[in-house]
């Protein structure tokens, strides 16, 4: 059984209502105090988990795999390079630029800032959160995980018809 | 890697298209692009060459719905196909659910199709998981083509595993969509169920890398190439218990940290807990110290200008910065004590002058002595009207003003040989000369009277002392003005 949760834990990521309200008050104080737009919190294989801040006109989809992406290329090359991976990316822009930090082993957290402040600020305070961010997310990962994880019974009869309508 | 998110209510899953190149996995992704509701779907991103060839990776979102009260998205990627690409490929496969492996029908590409299908192995072995159980669909592409291969044939090389497999010809839409609805349906029942896989392996096969199939039909009973269907998706029998393979112990490591490479595990030790600095300590090592401090100066002798040391932790003065400093103290020292020769002398100009007062007749002439340490190459001293230069006598006598009173010529003899005065003699200097001077006017008895009575201001001595305070605050003037050419010059 315990080689099943851990399996299960393994092949999916679950978070509830409780754990994206901590993460998203941890990602609201630090928006406020560094002065970035918005924040993002990503999981490695390029699935949104929250997104705190202004609103972004572009696809949430696309902006999380990119950074995905963007990060697991970067990380391989850091290998290549005899690095575990670069814990940081910077990305400088015209107008916007935008900070990915590493949050544990599962997550990243992409913060999205202008010329109301500086990366100096954002990288200050972006230290101290995504600790906090990777002790959450390590709460999550130990917890047991069922195997239906909440998902109501017929979740995949549903899903499987829902199939047949899109199709 | 399913994520589900009951705060967002929302259930995420990622499939790849896997195959060599230009079999049509990113044509698979337009036609779904193209012809998906469009509430449903959302933007292809795709990254690629010049040559519409993928570099990086295609991406599109699909958005099944509201199942159950929960929003089930599916994400679609794209691999590139070409050989070169090996390392990006890795990456795109990280948290997959569920793969569509697209294979080219022509009989030119089989072994391509066979290399890609190992590579496949080989990078899903890298994260932990195998063909064997995950959720997988094999899509015969290009049917259309003339030296295309027999589905037959083509199970026979590619599917060892037995999955579900649908002819298609990608670039008219014929077959995309049962494709991907094949596999939607597989990683939708394997995110509730927990049983993730279409089956089991065929008996004999190992685990990992890629084998060509063996003949199904011997009775194994592991899958028989299935009947083929155009559209519709048709669930794979299930395999007797009895002849499920058994996995061997410690055949595939069981991830501890998804999405990270398997680590070879070692007695004692646990995969994938390298320790790693933080941000901060990363931060630490990277801080430039300051050079440790000391001043490295020579103890500075008595009577010589002090010298400001450096303090501890303060970077040092560059040694030509210290040596010109000593200069410029050195200099100002020297200028002080020009100034005070030149008030010593002045003083010693009033007290003559105050003996010629008591003594007239010895000297007419009023003279401003510039020392020869204050003439300078060029110096050049502006005589006002009625004043004029003369120049300095050899064996380095001083250089003096000569001031016409304008009341008459001055005598001769004294206009021929202006007395002189030595520089810097002490002020008893004029007292002794004075003595020597008293028999003087003794053998000039007849000429000078011993005085009996006061002596009376003689006429014209009123000016005399004018001029004579005139030419002190001229000789001040320009004293400070040569000190200041001196400064500025260094």
């Amino acid at each position: 059984m315990a080689m099943m949760d851990q399996k299960l834990r393994s092949e999916r990521l679950v978070f509830y209502e409780k754990d994206v309200q901590r993460i998203d008050e941890e990602i609201d104080g630090l928006l406020e105090l560094s002065g970035s737009r918005c924040a993002f919190l990503i999981d490695k294989d390029g699935h949104l988990v929250t997104r705190r801040g202004d609103a972004v006109q572009s696809s949430l989809e696309s902006i999380a795999a990119l950074v995905a992406g963007s990060f697991a290329a970067t990380r391989e090359m850091a290998r290549l390079l005899g690095q575990d991976e670069f814990s940081t990316l910077f990305h400088q822009g015209e107008r916007e630029s935008i900070q990915i930090s590493l949050v544990g082993e599962r997550a990243l957290l992409a913060m999205v800032f202008d010329q109301r402040t500086n990366l100096g600020m954002v990288r200050y305070y972006a230290v101290e959160s995504v600790r906090r961010l990777t002790e959450i997310l390590n709460e999550i990962d130990h917890r047991e995980v069922a195997p239906t994880s909440g998902l109501s019974s017929d979740f995949s009869s549903s899903a499987v018809a829902a199939l047949d309508k899109l199709f | 890697m399913v994520q589900i998110n009951f705060a967002q209510k929302q259930v995420n899953a990622k499939i790849v298209y896997y195959g060599p190149g230009m079999s049509g996995k990113t044509t698979n992704l337009e036609i779904v692009h193209q012809r998906a509701p469009a509430p449903n779907r959302g933007d292809l991103t795709s990254i690629s060459t010049d040559g519409d060839r993928t570099l990086f990776f295609d991406f599109m979102p699909l958005d099944l719905g509201t199942v159950a009260g929960m929003r089930t998205c599916f994400q679609l990627y794209t691999v590139p196909g070409q050989v070169y690409y090996n390392s990006t490929r890795k990456l795109v496969l990280q948290g997959v659910d569920g793969v569509v492996f697209v294979a080219d029908s022509s009989a030119s590409m089989v072994e391509e199709n066979l290399e890609s299908m190992r590579n496949l192995e080989q990078n899903l072995a890298e994260y932990g998981k195998s063909l064997a159980n995950l959720p997988l669909i094999i899509q015969y592409n290009k049917r259309d083509l003339p030296d295309a291969l027999p589905v037959e044939e083509l199970n026979r090389l590619l599917n060892p595993y037995g999955a579900p497999c649908f002819e298609a010809t990608a670039n008219t839409g014929q077959g995309v969509f049962p494709t991907l609805k094949a596999l939607a349906a597989r990683v939708l029942e394997s995110i509730h169920s927990g049983n993730r896989g279409q089956g089991s392996a065929p008996v004999g096969l190992p685990q990992t890398g890629f084998h060509p199939a063996p003949n199904l039909t011997a009775g194994a009973g592991s899958g028989a190439p299935r009947t083929l269907q155009q559209t519709g998706y048709n669930p794979m029998p299930q395999q007797p218990a009895a002849q499920q393979v058994q996995q061997p112990q410690g055949g595939r490591p069981i991830p501890m940290q998804p999405g990270m490479p398997q680590q070879p595990t070692q007695p004692g030790t646990q995969p994938g807990t390298q320790p790693r600095a933080s941000y901060p300590e990363q931060l630490a090592r990277t801080t430039v110290h300051a050079p440790p401090g000391g001043n490295g100066l020579q103890p500075i002798p008595m009577g010589q200008p002090i010298q400001r040391l450096p303090q501890q932790g303060q970077p040092q003065m560059h040694p030509q910065m210290q040596q010109q400093m000593l200069q410029q103290q050195q200099m100002q020292m020297q200028q002080m004590q020009q100034m005070q020769q030149m008030q010593m002398q002045q003083q010693q100009m009033q007290q003559q002058m105050q003996q010629q007062q008591m003594h007239p007749g010895t000297h007419q002439t009023g003279f401003a002595p510039v020392p020869p340490s204050m003439q300078s190459p060029g110096m050049q001293i502006q005589s006002s009207p009625g004043v004029t230069l003369a120049a300095p006598q050899p064996g380095g006598s001083l250089g003096m003003l000569r001031v016409d009173k304008g009341q008459g010529a001055p005598p001769p003899a004294a206009a021929q040989k202006p007395r002189s005065l030595p520089a810097a003699k002490p002020a008893a200097k004029p007292a002794a000369a004075k003595q020597p001077a008293a028999p003087a006017p003794a053998a000039e008895a007849p000429r000078i009277q011993p005085r009996t009575q006061p002596m009376p201001t003689p006429k014209g001595g009123k000016k005399r002392l004018v001029y004579a305070a005139v030419f002190v605050v001229v000789a001040l003037g320009v004293g400070a003005f040569v000190a200041k050419m001196v400064l500025s010059v260094l």
